[in-house]
Parts: C-alpha cells; sequence; structure tokens
C-alpha cells in the first residue's frame, strides 16, 4: 500500500513561506554573516527569528546594532576570545566552532556553542553559515558530573579505599590508583588478571575469602563483604575489608560484572589482634588470681576447721582419746606448713615477674637434673633420650629452669606404667620461631577428656598415687607463664604423655 | 522418719574421717560408717554392694577430691542410681566456701538435699540426722 505520493517541492507555497516555515522549527538560531575584503568588516546578512529567544534580543534590533551583542548580552571576559576565533576561522578557512556564554536579562547565565562554515567568494570576501546553540543545559549536567565525580574521588582517598571492576566474561578486573597504593605499587590505575589477586591472598584467608564469595554468588548473603590479608610490594602483608555486588548480569543469570571497594583496615585489625592479647594475659592473670582464691579458701580453710573441731572435741575427749588426738594435732600442722611454703613459692612466682634472666644451656641444665634424679632413674630402669644440640640456650631464670625440668621428670618416673620398661625422651624443635623443649613418656597418660580442664590446677590428681600431691603442675604452670611462654599437653591413656614447654623469647 | 543406719564419707581428708567419728561418738549417733577417700572407690564399693544392708541411707560428699571429685561422683551416681535398691540422701560438706561450688550444688536438683561448710559441729550433724 502506497502512504505518499510524489507532489511538487514547494506544494504550491512561495519558497520564501516555505523555507520560513521550515526554519521556525529549528530552535538554534541560524544566520548567515559575510567579511568583506574591501572594508575590513564583517556583516550580518541573515539571523533566524529564534535570536529572540536564545539572546533575547528582537531580529531587527540585532540587526540594526550588532554591537549591542557584545555590550550587553555578552560575557565582557569571553568577548575577546569570541572575536579572535572568529578571525582565526576567517583567515583558515577552518571551521568555526566557538563556546561562549551569555548574560541575559530574564533567564540569566546561558552556554552557548556556535558553528560555522566558512566560505571565500570569488571576489576575496567570506561567508559564514552557521547556527549557535543554547549548551547550558549540557553544561551543566557535565559539571554536576565533575563534581560528584570529585566528591565521590575525594570521599575514596580520604576513607582510603579503593575501587575494583571486575569484568567475569574476561576475567580482568580494574585496579583504582587507590587501591593500587594499598598494594603499595604507583598510585596508578591498573588492569590486571583476576589470577594477579587471587596469588596475592594470605594462604590462611584463602577459605574465608572464598566462602564469602560463593556465599554471595548462592545468594546465601546480600553483599558481598570479606575480610583478608593481602601481599604488598613491600613483602608484608596488610588487613583488607572487600565489599562488592554484582552490577550486571548476562541473558541466562550469570554474573558477568562486579564491581567494589576495598578499604584498608590494617590498623584496626592490629589493634584488634592487640586487644585480644590484652585479654589473653588478663584472663590468665585471672586464673592464676582464681587459683590463688581457691588456694586460701580450700586449703587453709581445710586445715583451720579441723583444727576448729579437734579442739572442740578436745574439750570432751578422755586422756587415752586425746593421745591420739595430740598426734593428729600435728598432723595438722604438718600440712598447715606445707600449705604456706606453697602458697610462698605462689606468691614469689607472681611477684618476681622482674627476675633475673641468664643465657642457660637447655642440656646442662637437664643433665644436672638427671644427675640430681639419678637414683630414681636407676631404680625405675628409665631409658632416657636427649635430642638437644649441644649449643641451645634459652633466655630464662635458672631456678625456674631446674624446677620445670625436675618436676616433669619425677612426674614422669612418677606415672610411668608397670607393664613396660619407662622411656623418656626430651626434643627441642623451633615452632613458629619460638623454642620449644618436648617432654615425652610411655607412660600411664591422662584422659585429656576428663582432666583437660583441671589438669595444672591446683591439688589435682589423677592417678592412684601416694605420692602424688597435686601442686608440682600447677606450680610449673605458673612458672613458665610467668616468663611469658605457654605448656601444652597431649596425651593417650595407657600409651603416654608429651609435654611441650615454649619458652619465651621476645622479652 | 527414715532411720539412718548406713554412712557413706566421701573425703580425702584422713584427719577428717578421725575427727567426724569422735564427734559422732560425742553426740551419741550410733550409725555404721564407711570411709572413702575419693568418689571412685566409693562408685565402685556401691556398684559392688547393691544390697539393703551395704547401700547407704546417708552420703556425706566432699567437693574437692583427687582421682574424683565430688561432681565427678554425683554423675556417675546418677548414672547407676535408677538400678540402686535404696535412694540414699546426700549432703556435700566441704571447706570451699566458693560461691560456684554452692550454687553447683543446687544444680543437682534433688540428688543432693544440702551444702554445709566446714567445719562441722554439733548443730549440723542434728540438722543431718533429724
Amino acid at each position: 500500500m502506497k502512504i505518499f505520493d510524489n507532489p511538487d517541492l514547494y506544494d504550491g507555497e512561495s519558497p520564501n513561506v516555505f523555507y520560513k516555515k521550515l526554519l521556525d522549527q529549528v530552535p538554534d538560531l541560524i544566520f548567515k554573516i559575510r567579511w568583506d575584503v574591501e572594508t575590513g568588516k564583517f556583516g550580518i546578512i541573515f539571523l533566524s527569528e529564534s535570536i529572540k529567544d536564545l539572546y533575547e534580543i528582537p531580529q531587527d534590533v540585532f540587526l540594526t546594532d550588532p554591537h549591542h551583542f557584545f555590550y550587553d548580552r555578552m560575557f565582557p571576559e569571553d568577548a575577546a576570545a569570541f572575536i579572535a576565533s572568529l578571525k582565526e576561522s576567517r583567515e583558515k578557512l577552518a571551521k568555526w566552532d566557538h563556546i561562549y556564554r551569555l548574560q541575559l536579562p530574564e533567564k540569566g547565565l546561558r552556554w552557548m556553542r556556535v558553528t560555522a562554515n566558512p566560505e571565500l567568494t570569488a571576489k576575496g570576501s567570506v561567508v559564514f553559515y552557521g547556527r549557535a546553540t543554547d549548551i547550558t543545559d549540557h553544561k551543566e549536567k557535565e559539571a554536576r558530573l565533575h563534581i560528584s565525580e570529585e566528591r565521590f574521588n575525594y570521599a575514596l582517598r580520604a576513607a582510603s579505599e579503593g575501587i575494583w571492576d571486575w569484568d567475569m566474561k574476561t576475567n580482568v578486573v580494574y585496579f583504582s590508583a587507590q587501591l593500587m597504593k594499598i598494594l603499595g605499587k604507583k598510585e596508578v590505575e591498573a588492569y590486571f588478571p583476576n589470577t594477579f589477586w587471587l596469588s596475592r591472598i594470605h594462604p590462611d584467608d584463602a577459605y574465608t575469602y572464598d566462602k564469602s564469595k560463593t556465599d554471595y554468588f548462592k545468594k546465601r548473603n546480600a553483599s558481598y563483604e570479606s575480610i583478608y590479608r593481602i601481599l604488598t610490594d613491600q613483602g608484608k602483608y596488610r588487613w583488607v575489608l572487600s565489599r562488592g555486588r554484582v552490577v550486571s548480569y548476562d541473558e541466562n543469570g550469570k554474573p558477568e560484572r562486579s564491581i567494589g571497594t576495598l578499604k584498608d583496615i590494617n590498623q584496626l585489625k592490629e589493634k584488634e589482634v592487640e586487644l585480644g592479647n590484652t585479654i589473653n594475659i588478663i584472663v590468665s592473670q585471672n586464673n592464676r588470681l582464681n587459683n590463688f582464691a581457691h588456694i586460701v579458701s580450700h586449703n587453709l580453710r581445710s586445715h583451720a576447721s579441723n583444727l576448729k573441731m579437734l579442739l572442740d572435741l578436745f574439750k570432751t575427749a578422755d586422756e587415752a582419746e586425746r593421745e591420739e588426738m595430740l598426734q593428729h594435732l600435728e598432723a595438722i600442722s604438718d600440712g598447715l606448713s606445707i600449705t604456706i611454703s606453697h602458697l610462698k613459692e605462689l606468691v614469689e612466682i607472681q611477684t618476681e615477674i622482674k627476675t633475673v634472666r641468664e643465657k642457660l644451656n637447655l642440656r646442662h641444665y637437664l643433665k644436672n637434673i638427671l644427675n640430681i634424679l639419678h637414683n630414681e632413674i636407676k631404680k625405675h630402669n628409665v631409658d632416657i633420650e636427649i635430642n638437644i644440640p649441644l649449643d641451645v640456650t634459652v633466655d630464662y631464670n635458672p631456678a625456674y629452669l631446674e624446677s620445670i625440668l625436675l618436676n616433669f621428670t619425677t612426674n614422669a618416673i612418677k606415672y610411668s606404667s608397670p607393664e613396660r620398661k619407662p622411656m623418656l625422651s626430651y626434643d627441642f624443635e623451633i615452632i613458629e620461631g619460638q623454642k620449644v623443649l618436648s617432654i615425652s613418656d610411655n607412660g600411664l597418660g591422662i584422659d585429656l577428656k576428663k582432666h583437660k580442664n583441671s589438669l595444672f590446677g591446683m591439688y589435682k590428681t589423677f592417678h592412684k598415687n601416694q605420692n602424688a600431691r597435686g601442686i608440682g603442675l600447677f606450680i610449673t604452670k605458673n612458672q613458665v607463664e610467668a616468663m611469658g611462654g605457654k605448656i601444652e599437653v597431649s596425651s593417650e591413656l595407657n600409651k603416654g604423655t608429651t609435654f611441650k614447654v615454649y619458652f619465651d623469647e621476645e622479652n | 522418719m527414715k532411720k539412718i543406719s548406713n554412712l557413706y564419707v566421701i573425703d580425702d581428708d584422713k584427719i577428717y574421717h578421725f575427727l567426724l567419728k569422735n564427734l559422732f561418738k560425742q553426740n551419741g549417733i550410733d550409725v555404721a560408717s564407711t570411709f572413702f577417700v575419693n568418689g571412685s572407690d566409693a562408685i565402685e564399693h556401691i556398684k559392688s554392694n547393691n544390697n539393703e544392708e551395704t547401700l547407704p541411707d546417708l552420703i556425706l560428699l566432699d567437693v574437692n577430691m583427687p582421682i574424683m571429685n565430688g561432681w565427678q561422683f554425683l554423675e556417675e551416681f546418677g548414672k547407676i542410681s535408677s538400678e540402686l535398691i535404696k535412694k540414699p540422701t546426700i549432703y556435700m560438706i566441704s571447706s570451699s566456701n566458693n560461691e560456684v561450688d554452692i550454687n553447683k550444688s543446687k544444680e543437682f536438683d534433688g540428688a543432693v538435699k544440702g551444702y554445709f561448710l566446714k567445719p562441722i559441729c554439733k548443730e549440723d550433724l542434728d540438722l543431718i540426722f533429724v
């Protein structure tokens, strides 16, 4: 079906009317100006009526006095450049393209852009056909964008955050300049394959990193957020907080682009770790205090109450009974003395934290202890193995080191299994920079499930052994901790026990 | 009131054993007392003597003991109590005035009738042996 036919071009109108009506549809100012080669001056030949809207000058006023435009409408600062650009275009016969500002009585500040093509006439004059467009809206948008971009950049910089933009189709990631700075690189934005980032994540954090990613992709979390350590160019790890989300999905619902931020939270995290350490110290001190309160509460009280009961009974007892009671009185007195000496030992450990440390040869000290225990070792026919290099030294209090070695050794002999030949081995190793001595036996073992919490408590014994007093491990633990170290234990019933003594070297 | 004829004392303090015996004697309390130095010994004894004559009517239990303390004893005892032909009254007697211990005895609701602090005196015995 035919919608259009082909009528005469002007459709019966005069060409003037026809073109005027067409031009009225154009919001831009359309003009023709001429530069006369003889006078060396410009003259306006044609101006469309839109001059009234755009410049707020009636067409006829402008045509009679074009200078009005310069004095009354144009920004004075812009006039010189305007004229210069027009001249240049005329001389070079290059396209005139210039942006300038107007100050209008009603609309106020407007941005304008003029473009025109110069044509050289046969006589040497130049004619411009062109238009001027109001570009204020465009300019304002540009300015707003510029401001918001600036605001964004400053905010990110102040928050020490970088930006990443991950193209998941190509697996290439954009890293902002700030992010590169966090990595210790030059502060210039860059593109890297995704593997570049993955290879820098601390191995211990790889799991949590992967998990937070999958949790987000599987929609278990509304947004992606992960805290982990990243390797910097200086070879050190820094804690960072990464946040982001998928911004576009392909037609199959597969994510294809993710954007997010990366924040350096190293200082915060280090403070957190420091705080955690402080809390640990407080907790262990509190435990020691509790134990101390316990010994006072339980042990002194038990002697005191026995004494009280004994004296009450003594009053009404007959001669024979009194004789027996006196013997018990002696036992109470002995018990009290022992408890008080334990108490004294403990108080000394707590208060002598700054006691002298000396460089002590570990192997040498152990040999001394084994000499002291020579008779016991021979009696029980204990096999002893020592794997300590000759030159190993520890910075320790000599009395504590003796006491610790003595305690673990006597314990191992005391709780050896009657079913097999006792074996005792001392092994030295370095674990994460800390000197560690392991003391292993093949004795009775301890049921750690049952006794783990009370193992190092005061007056805890786990074996039916007459000599068990339950004070040794408690004192030993206090001494090791007072020196800044720790004790670890592993044990299996009827197989043996290993105690690991960590010597603190940092203080 | 239930007649108390059999008594178990579970406490690692041998002097206390002696003192308690004398306190009973001076106050004219006539019971067959068996003494244990830890919870484990007492549990073993109870397990192998599940009869009317030997099972206790009353248990005086200490808290802090080696090998098996008072709390561990109560746990073990709870496991076997349904098989016992007698249900003894249990009092805890300890020199621990620790709030934690005193409150913990209340957790063994029903099993532990009371908590006494050492030293034990005549008035305490009156309450226990009413």
